[in-house]
């Protein structure tokens, strides 16, 4: 029963040290620094819009919250009709 | 009358944060924000490639910058209309009238101009098989052309209901947030793809 409790995670080792080197990364062994350049500007790039998108949101219904603060109930029909 | 124990008192009538419309859009935008970002990275990565190399390459037109300032001047005022009209509106619903005409027609100018000038570089070669430059002008050009088309329609259809005097300040909310998305994205497209 021993045995068997080391045998899988002993399996699991063997075979990571099996592979050679895994280049997942496209970019990141390109001698050319414009593109290498122009992949972590994108990725940042990328990353940013949306988080800055949520985060203006954010702000802007925060200061929305906080001039509506005591008005009193809007009129549904509101409209442009006379 | 006093609330039963343990029972929590109804909230007091409030107005709205944002309204549907409103908040429908902005979702909206939000994710044709993502689609022209990525199209825009994967036209800079593109291009980076060709770093030392031609660009445009080989055999292909150069697109018309200058003209294309003109008629991005075009849309810009066709925004700055939009706005005008958006402060109209909020004093006196008619006044905005011929604002928010000037900016349709001037948002048809725009789209009317790229239409010919597609039609020109058609005849000069540029295609959306003769490079990977035509193919990421069409896409990222012809989408934002796309876009356009519909935040027109939308913006003429706001037009319209205002001349009947049906707009609601959430329409007329939505639209503009639609139209000021076309006007400030052109502006990173152009220096993208056109310079």
């Amino acid at each position: 029963m021993m045995r068997r409790a080391w045998a899988l995670p002993l399996g699991i080792l063997l075979l990571a040290a099996l592979p050679d080197v895994a280049h997942a990364c496209p970019v990141c062994f390109d001698p050319r620094e414009e593109n290498r350049f122009a992949f972590l500007a994108t990725t940042i790039f990328m990353s940013l819009v949306p988080l800055g998108m949520i985060g203006g949101v954010g702000l802007w219904l925060r200061k929305r919250a906080r001039d509506l603060k005591g008005l009193p109930p809007e009129d549904p029909s509101e409209s442009t009709s006379e | 009358m006093s609330l039963p124990r343990g029972s929590r008192a109804e909230p007091a009538p409030s107005r709205k944060l944002v309204s549907d419309a409103v908040m429908g859009m902005l979702l909206f935008v939000f994710t044709e924000v993502m689609l022209f970002s990525g199209m825009i990275s994967a036209h800079t990565i593109v291009k980076s490639r060709s770093a030392g190399q031609m660009w445009p390459p080989f055999g292909q037109p150069r697109l018309p910058a200058e003209e294309t300032a003109l008629n991005t001047a075009a849309l810009l005022a066709s925004g700055v209309a939009l706005l005008v009209a958006h402060f109209a509106f909020r004093k006196a619903p008619r006044r905005a009238q011929a604002l928010l005409a000037a900016a349709v027609l001037l948002g048809a100018f725009f789209v009317a101009f790229q239409g010919r000038e597609w039609v020109a570089l058609l005849g000069e070669g540029l295609t959306m098989t003769s490079s990977t430059y035509g193919a990421f002008f069409y896409l990222i050009v012809g989408t934002h052309g796309l876009h356009a088309l519909a935040a027109l329609a939308a913006l003429a259809w706001a037009w319209w209901r205002l001349r009947k005097g049906t707009l609601t300040a959430a329409q007329f909310g939505a639209v503009q947030i639609f139209w000021y998305f076309v006007v400030l994205v052109w502006p990173v497209l152009y220096f993208r793809v056109y310079l």
